[in-house]
């Protein structure tokens, strides 16, 4: 029977899992086909602008808002692929990253992805070649980051009383701002140039990318616990997650998805 | 602006998204061009009580850099070095995650506004969007000292690429006032 997988907090992976994680993305990036790691940031924005932000129409007169169910479908298409690459043992989930901790809120961004080496290899988790020779200007180079002050990230009482809506047009919106602060706050800037995160087109490239959202998919998940799995829109449910052959109404539970989220699990 | 009443709503907002504010200082922010409503709004026409107050930004550009946008009531000379706090008008903020610019052949960014209800393929990533701000406690203090407000935005930029246009990076179609009970 397979068991599911288990997404943890990215600060409570142990040496062998977090090493794990790093193998599967560093082989990934070296894989240039739909199987790797270029691939599967290019369906985000540059070149492929296939996400889904805000509301938009598609095939209906719906204005429908798929933010979360279409990075719900992302993130479990990258997150089966990095498995792929990864070892056997241990198979470990997308980590997520709470920006709401208090180690957020001293460091920033987890160390296990500011780190530049790791193993004495280059950290997969610090950065990835972004290959778009079909961009205007074409771009080949490593992603950058800039950060800003950890005292500004989200806090723990803004999701509260996030996970209190009860509507969930007026959440996904919400979580949506929070998302788009935590965007623009990673990428940053030098003075002359901002971070990658900060721009939609190559945001999917910086490794923090799944990280941060994988935090967003468990904050829709934690507050489904709370208001119902099927507290949306029925108009939204036979719509199609492109390009990914999945509709809304199949992302609604992890569960179902084969995948949860824990704060701790050990495998005895 | 316009101001309309909708469906009760049964929570509050989240409070404030950032856990303390960003300031010039702290970071190598741009400014770019302030919003300054053209005149005093009448607000004489709000319900005598409600449970929240929302300020509606309607057809937000979001194509270019992402930047935060600092909503004050009552302080036309807002910029970017005031205080983002209540006594200053603060009301809160809302985040675009921008697209950085174009990064296709020429015509990829322009809107198409031909696609009718049968074309299977999604709207434009680039539709202008709507923000909301919750605003109830600033527009109760604000309408509790006139009868009138005034709508200031201030945009701090905070990541950009080589593609965007810097110096009035904040577009948008017109604001709403929503309360709800």
């Amino acid at each position: 029977m397979a068991s599911l997988i288990v997404r943890k907090n990215s600060d409570s992976l142990n040496n062998a899992e977090l090493t794990a994680l790093r193998a599967g993305y560093a082989k990934a990036q070296t894989i240039m086909d739909n199987r790797g790691y270029n691939h599967f940031a290019g369906l985000h924005g540059i070149p492929n602008w296939y996400c889904w932000h805000h509301s938009h129409k598609q095939g209906s007169t719906v204005n429908a808002n798929l933010f979360l169910p279409w990075h719900r479908a992302y993130l479990l298409y990258f997150e089966r692929a990095m498995r792929d690459q990864s070892p056997a043992i241990p198979k470990v989930g997308l980590p997520w990253w709470d920006w709401t901790s208090s180690n957020s809120h001293s460091v920033g961004v987890p160390h296990a992805f500011t780190v530049a080496t790791a193993g004495g290899q280059p950290n997969p988790l610090f950065k990835a070649k972004i290959v778009a020779p079909t961009s205007t200007p074409p771009i080949n180079r490593f992603t950058r980051r800039f950060p800003g002050n950890p005292a500004q990230l989200p806090t723990a009482a803004s999701v509260t009383a996030l996970l209190n809506l009860t509507q969930f047009n007026d959440f996904t919106n919400q979580l949506e701002n929070i998302h788009d602060f935590v965007h623009g706050w990673t990428g940053g800037n030098n003075g002359s140039i901002g971070g990658d995160m900060g721009s939609l087109g190559t945001a999917a490239w910086d490794p923090i990318f799944w990280s941060h959202h994988c935090n967003i998919d468990r904050l829709w998940y934690l507050w489904q616990l709370k208001h119902g799995v099927n507290d949306i829109s029925p108009a939204l449910l036979p719509m199609v997650l492109q390009p990914f052959g999945l509709k809304v109404q199949d992302v609604l539970s992890i569960n179902a998805l084969g995948y949860e989220y824990a704060v701790s699990f050990n495998r005895l | 602006m316009a101001t309309k009443a909708k469906a009760r709503k049964h929570a509050k907002s989240a409070a404030r998204v950032a856990g303390a504010a960003t300031t010039t200082a702290d970071k190598l922010y741009r400014t770019s061009a302030v919003y300054k409503s053209p005149r005093k709004i009448s607000v004489a026409n709000l319900p005598s009580s409600y449970a929240r107050a929302d300020l509606e930004f309607i057809g937000v550009d979001h194509s270019g850099a992402s930047y935060e946008a600092r909503v004050y009531l009552n302080n036309p000379s807002a910029d970017a070095d005031t205080q983002a706090v209540e006594a200053n008008g603060y009301a809160g903020s809302y985040y675009i995650f921008g697209h950085g610019g174009c990064f296709g052949d020429v015509g990829h960014c322009e809107l198409n506004q031909t696609r009718d209800e049968f074309d299977p393929r999604p709207s434009s990533p680039l539709e202008p969007i709507k923000k909301v701000v919750v605003a109830t406690d600033a527009l109760k203090k604000a309408t509790a000292q006139s009868s009138e407000i005034s709508v200031t935005v201030v945009p701090i930029i905070m990541s950009w690429t080589e593609k965007t246009e810097m110096t009035d990076i904040m577009k948008f179609d017109h604001i709403n006032l929503v309360t709800y009970d």
